[in-house]
């Protein structure tokens, strides 16, 4: 008996409908709504990986893979965080069920693009979660975040017209959008070079959506003036699942070190790198909290991007490894950078100093994450770095790899300096008069937080995982 | 308990107990002092002859606290046990008055007996260099201590870095030494073949020789000495730079030049070279002083001169002459500083303009002071022509004559010089002021009598030093001479020694006449034209290395500055500068410009389509 | 052919006004034109599944929100009345692309069909868009409740001037970047 996944896209679905319904005039409702349909998600999910049954069946049991079932994961649990997260951020004026409506479809939108089978499928849900986001970037008041909106809409807008493109040209040659039948054809060695325009132009698509080094430009304006709470969203998962999961996707299936394709490695790399040290040296001299996390956050995609590039298994581990860290950590961050502006009312960070004594939980949570950002052992940053790190160097590409370890030396650097400027030294006159959140904003946190810790130490488990459930879609 | 311990450890042991002896007793210390170091003479005199041996496992690594006493090392170590008897007796008198650093000056000079004579007797390389370092620190503290004033420390100052940067050449010589040798005994390296000139050896050798000159106080490294004499007291000059600094330096630069290291003609020349320079300007320097001790100070300096060419021959006659050199030396400039602390007790004052006649009131001063002054000056009968006139001997074997006559030129102006000294000082016209001069007590009168008695015991034929300290040390180091070493020679060179002694009578009465001061004597030969700017020059101290490299100091310290801020830049600053001017680049992309950002993405879809298409094909 | 051809300038021309227009409820009619034009051209490839969709969701679903939308922001049409000259440049550039693509996208996609076919199961082009689709209707779905969800919560029903103001404020600080 095979397990679908197809709840995980309904139930958030149904909610969110649901919401509109119900809780109309009572806005609490929605809140509650809200939660339980993620928490549950994310129990049954949890409770899906970590059976050892099913573990032991190497999840064949399963109509997906192993991939997809990390990835609703990292959705759910974020999905919950940033929800749980703006129960209580969000004001009382606040039309909340909005607000979980369009959380729960997007959810319901990621959890497609994870379990479509082709691209074509991928590319609806895709848009769908472009909508959603569209929607939850202009959700506050301010014209900063309808800024923000028009421009991730304006900026994604060609991704659109070249994956439309790169599936019609798909379609000519190979009449499939299956990601299965492209793999029997890359098997096979059907590869010409239409069916890679093709591919490369939807690739070109999706690295726009990620916002990788020259089209990068939507991400800062989106994640500094996005609602707080859905910059958290945005950079954790939204921006990883509408965009770097196809590019992942696309390099497992298409092998990039394949003759005729190495031309698209040397390219993907050379963004990934190039993205890792824009990203980290732009960032050294941001003064607003969030931007530098929008700069930190291009930079930490290089990192995925690079090992997609070179494509190999270990590399793919990495990748996969290192979005999942990345959605947990820089969703602290976040959450923690909306946390501050709740606190201070500003994010930027000359006015912040010393928060360690006043807001103790926040700033200890975000130098865990930070730590694990900058890639410090034994958090999980570190491990799925390495794991990029040895891959580059295994598979050749020496260069790039000491080029990740150098970025790996900046971004400790700003977060370093960051730190410094925030976290501790002196107090201002703001962050004395901080309070520190209450505890159903700090649980989310707290809650990434164990995770990024635990995947930390229980690397040698995760990396079983990893291997036992993707390198059999891979190989 | 093995008697070679009792030269090293009681005055150890001793000095330490002194300073537990109240400021306020008042003849404790100073007997304590005279009781222990005479104990030491004592004991270095019965261990002549014999072959003793002290050997205890130390630091492991070759280490071993090894003493031994062989025919070489016991003469010296019985002529520096001998000066601290001395100088204990003498301070007994002279610092009464000085009460303040009584206490000091009594524990530095039995730790200096202590450590002098541990470098003496040691076998072993390393524990001679523990013992020198330990000389150096209370080099330091005794000048420090000698006087109250800031210039004492100064000095002391200077003097400490002088010694530090020889004796680091010392570390490493003995570390290259070790090295080649395979051991750091003395005896074992002998036993086992002398080390020849070259490659490493060169290097280590020269390490060690400029340690060893440096303690003697040769040029380049003579001009804290000077320094001292004016900044220090008498006691401290008669026994450190005249006597246990010429001792030591000696007694290692024979070891190293003789025993361990088996030298060729270049070595030769370099040594005769360093010695003959610094006698000859040494002297020049001591010519034209007008202070009591800084002019004995700069023959100090002279003198070694005269040690390290006797030595530098390589010949056994010429090494006689240095080692006899050494003795003689020791004893009247020993004698000469103290008559100098004689008159500075008893007039207040070292200043020879103001001096003057004192052979009245201080007869026996007078009298002590001409006879080490003529033995200095190698005039015939007393100890100092003897000595000096088997260094010209050795000198004249090797056959490079020039040595000759710069060691007699030398010569001329030393007599010059004390003839000079001792015109203004003792004879001559009397100042109003020092009618009522007293003679010095018979506690330092004791000491300058016992040293005068010992430049004519050495002297007339210098049959006793030969008899009892040459010939055995010569015989150790197997160094075979067939030319007797005693006895008057009618020969050459002691009519060159009368030529010699006439021209600087000559040139002093030239001077006397000239200038019609006793003190001025010398100033024709200082305003001689050519002379005059090198003496002016030395006198703004600038052949004075230390003077110099402090001068230079600041020059030197702003490089390092320099290019420690290059470095600090490079490592430092550059990183963050390149990548903050980088940073403030793509600030200026992102500047919030909806076209701007899309031209930028559009480039990256060009970019892109380029560089992807680009290989497909 | 001409009647694709002049379809297809129809439709171009017809969303170039959309964008282009000054009075929103001008360019969202300019829109339902454009879907009922895209809709004819798909009739006529044959895809008359494609053209229904189009036509309802498109040209009447979509078009009824935006004009309801736009009545509801209608008073503040005044304050759009900045200078437009210089997005007389998007037409130009329009026109450049076009016949860029038509020398160079056109002759490409003439070359693929030309290509042999890794038809593997070889099914018919419609039955590949078309059938096997079940998944891709909750995907329709998706989006359509997201653009409901959007469309409400951007405008909420009791329209407060300061938040028409400020969404007005921010398209206006986008165009004069």
């Amino acid at each position: 008996m095979t397990i679908s996944l197809l709840a995980y896209l309904l139930i958030p679905l149904f909610s969110a409908v649901l919401i509109q319904f119900v809780s109309r005039n009572k806005e609490n409702l929605a809140d509650i709504i809200g939660n339980i349909t993620l928490f549950a998600g994310l129990l049954n999910i949890s409770y899906l990986i970590f059976n050892p049954v099913n573990f032991k069946l190497s999840f064949s049991n399963i109509a997906q893979d192993g991939f997809t079932l990390l990835m609703i994961f990292m959705i759910y649990l974020v999905a919950f965080s940033v929800s749980l997260f703006s129960t209580g951020f969000l004001t009382k004026e606040k039309n909340r069920h909005h607000f979980h409506s369009l959380i729960l479809v997007s959810v319901s939108a990621m959890c497609g693009i994870v379990t479509a089978g082709d691209f074509f499928t991928l590319y609806i849900f895709v848009e769908a979660l472009a909508v959603a986001s569209f929607a939850l970037i202009a959700f506050d008041d301010n014209e900063k975040g309808i800024e923000a909106a028009i421009k991730y809409f304006l900026l994604t807008f060609p991704a659109s017209i070249f994956i439309l493109l790169g599936m019609a040209i798909l379609l000519f040659t190979t009449s499939t959008f299956n990601f299965a039948g492209l793999q029997n054809i890359v098997a096979g060695g059907y590869l010409s070079s239409p069916i890679m325009s093709g591919v490369i132009l939807i690739l070109l698509g999706f690295l726009i959506k990620s916002g990788v080094f020259p089209f990068h430009t939507w991400v800062l304006d989106a994640y500094q003036g996005a609602y707080s709470p859905v910059s958290a969203f945005l950079a954790g998962t939204i921006t990883k699942i509408a965009g770097v999961y196809a590019v992942i996707k696309i390099a497992m299936i298409f092998k990039f070190f394949d003759l005729k394709l190495y031309k698209i490695s040397e390219t993907l790399m050379f963004i990934g790198a190039a993205s890792i040290l824009f990203g980290a040296i732009a960032a050294m001299r941001q003064k607003d909290f969030k931007r530098m996390l929008a700069y930190s956050s291009i930079s930490q995609i290089g990192y995925i991007i690079i090992a997609c590039g070179l494509a190999t298994p270990l590399a793919i581990l990495g990748a996969i490894f290192h979005m999942f860290n990345h959605a947990a950590f820089k969703t602290v961050l976040f959450l923690n950078g909306a946390s501050l502006e709740k606190s201070l009312n500003t994010t930027n960070m000359e006015k912040m100093g010393g928060l360690e004594h006043s807001m103790p939980w926040t700033s200890w949570s975000s130098v865990i994450a930070l730590m694990s950002t900058a890639g410090i052992p034994p958090l999980s940053g570190f491990w799925s770095k390495l794991l990029i790190i040895v891959a580059l160097w295994e598979g050749g590409a020496k260069g790039y790899s000491v080029t990740a370890i150098g970025a790996g030396i900046i971004t400790l650097a700003y977060f370093m300096v960051m730190q410094r400027k925030v976290f501790f030294g002196k107090i201002t006159d703001a962050a004395k008069k901080a309070e520190e959140m209450p505890a159903l904003m700090l649980a989310p946190v707290m809650i990434l937080c164990a995770v990024i810790i635990m995947s930390g130490i229980l690397f040698p488990y995760c990396y079983n995982y990893l291997i036992e459930t993707i390198t059999r879609t891979i190989l | 308990m093995n008697i070679i311990l009792i030269p090293i450890f009681l005055p150890l042991i001793m000095a330490f107990l002194i300073l537990f002896i109240s400021e306020k007793t008042k003849y404790i210390k100073e007997l304590t002092a005279i009781v222990t170091t005479l104990i030491a003479l004592m004991a270095s005199i019965a261990m002549f002859g014999g072959a003793l041996e002290f050997s205890l496992p130390w630091a492991g690594y070759g280490a071993d606290f090894k003493l031994k006493t062989d025919n070489l090392n016991i003469v010296i170590l019985t002529a520096s046990s001998f000066f601290s008897f001395l100088i204990a007796v003498y301070s007994f008198g002279f610092m009464r008055k000085k009460t303040a650093s009584t206490k000091w000056f009594n524990f530095n000079l039995l730790i200096t007996q202590a450590f002098s004579a541990g470098a003496i007797l040691s076998d072993n390389l390393l524990l001679l260099l523990f013992f020198w370092e330990g000389l150096l620190i209370f080099l330091y503290a005794f000048i420090a201590l000698s006087n109250e004033n800031r210039n004492s420390k100064a000095t002391a100052m200077k003097a400490f870095i002088i010694n530090a940067a020889t004796d680091l050449c010392l570390v490493l010589g003995i570390a290259i030494t070790g090295y080649l040798a395979g051991t750091l005994n003395m005896s074992e390296i002998n036993a086992s073949g002398k080390l020849t000139m070259h490659g490493w050896a060169i290097g280590g050798y020269l390490l060690l020789m400029i340690a060893a000159i440096s303690k003697t106080g040769a040029m380049p490294f003579h001009t804290w000495i000077p320094d001292a004499g004016k900044n220090s007291n008498v006691n401290f000059m008669a026994y450190i730079p005249a006597a246990m600094d010429k001792i030591l330096g000696v007694y290692f630069l024979i070891r190293i030049s003789v025993y361990l290291y088996q030298l060729n003609g270049g070595m030769q020349i370099m040594l005769m070279t360093i010695g003959a320079a610094t006698l000859l300007f040494a002297v020049m320097m001591a010519l034209v002083q007008t202070d009591y001790k800084k002019l004995l100070s700069y023959h100090a300096v002279s003198q070694a001169g005269y040690m390290i060419l006797g030595i530098g021959t390589l010949h056994p006659i010429g090494i006689a002459g240095g080692l006899f050199h050494m003795l003689n030396n020791a004893i009247y400039k020993s004698c000469l500083f103290l008559t100098a602390g004689s008159v500075e007790r008893q007039t207040k004052t070292t200043d020879i303009r103001k001096l003057g006649g004192l052979i009245k009131n201080m007869p026996l001063t007078g009298l002590f002071f001409i006879i080490a002054a003529l033995s200095i000056s190698g005039v015939a009968p007393f100890s100092g022509f003897f000595s000096k006139e088997l260094i010209y001997k050795g000198t004249l074997l090797t056959g490079h004559k020039v040595f000759f006559f710069i060691a007699v030129i030398g010569s001329i102006l030393t007599l010059a010089s004390f003839l000079k000294l001792g015109h203004a000082v003792f004879f001559g016209k009397r100042p109003e002021t020092l009618k009522e001069t007293q003679e010095a007590p018979f506690s330092m009168l004791a000491p300058m009598l016992a040293l005068a008695g010992l430049c004519a015991a050495f002297g007339f034929g210098a049959k006793l030093p030969v008899k009892f300290f040459l010939e055995p040390s010569l015989t150790f180091l197997s160094l075979e001479h067939t030319l007797p070493l005693s006895g008057f020679h009618f020969d050459k060179l002691f009519f060159i020694s009368v030529i010699a002694a006439l021209i600087a009578l000559i040139s002093h009465i030239l001077g006397y006449k000239t200038f019609s001061k006793p003190s001025k004597a010398s100033d024709h030969i200082h305003h001689a034209p050519g002379l005059k700017q090198i003496y002016s020059m030395a006198e703004h101290k600038f052949f004075d290395i230390y003077e110099q490299a402090m001068s230079f100091t600041p020059l030197l310290g702003k490089c390092l500055m320099a290019a420690d801020n290059f470095f600090d830049f490079l490592t430092d600053r550059l990183p963050s500068l390149v990548i903050n001017s980088l940073s403030k680049i793509s600030q200026k992309f992102h500047t919030g410009s909806y076209p701007l950002y899309m031209a930028l993405t559009i480039i990256g879809f060009a970019l892109y389509m380029v560089f992807v298409l680009g290989g497909t094909k | 052919m001409t009647y694709h051809l002049t379809l297809f300038v129809i439709v171009i021309i017809l969303a170039v006004i959309a964008v282009m227009a000054k009075n929103m409820l001008f360019s969202a009619i300019a829109l339902a034109l454009v879907s009922i034009g895209v809709s004819l051209i798909l009739f006529t490839f044959g895809s008359p599944w494609a053209a229904v969709f189009e036509l309802s969701v498109c040209a009447g679903l979509i078009t009824v929100l935006f004009i309801s939308a736009i009545s509801l922001i209608q008073k503040e049409e005044k304050f759009l009345n900045e200078s437009r000259i210089r997005f007389m440049l998007l037409p130009l550039a329009l026109i450049i692309a076009a016949i860029a693509s038509w020398i160079y996208i056109v002759p490409f996609f003439e070359s693929l069909s030309k290509y042999p076919h890794l038809n593997i199961h070889n099914y018919p082009l419609g039955q590949i868009i078309w059938k096997n689709r079940v998944f891709d209707l909750i995907g329709q779905i998706c989006i359509l409740a997201a653009g409901v969800f959007a469309i409400k919560s951007i405008f909420p029903r009791p329209v407060r001037d300061t938040r028409a103001k400020d969404l007005l404020k921010g398209a206006e600080k986008v165009n004069n970047k």
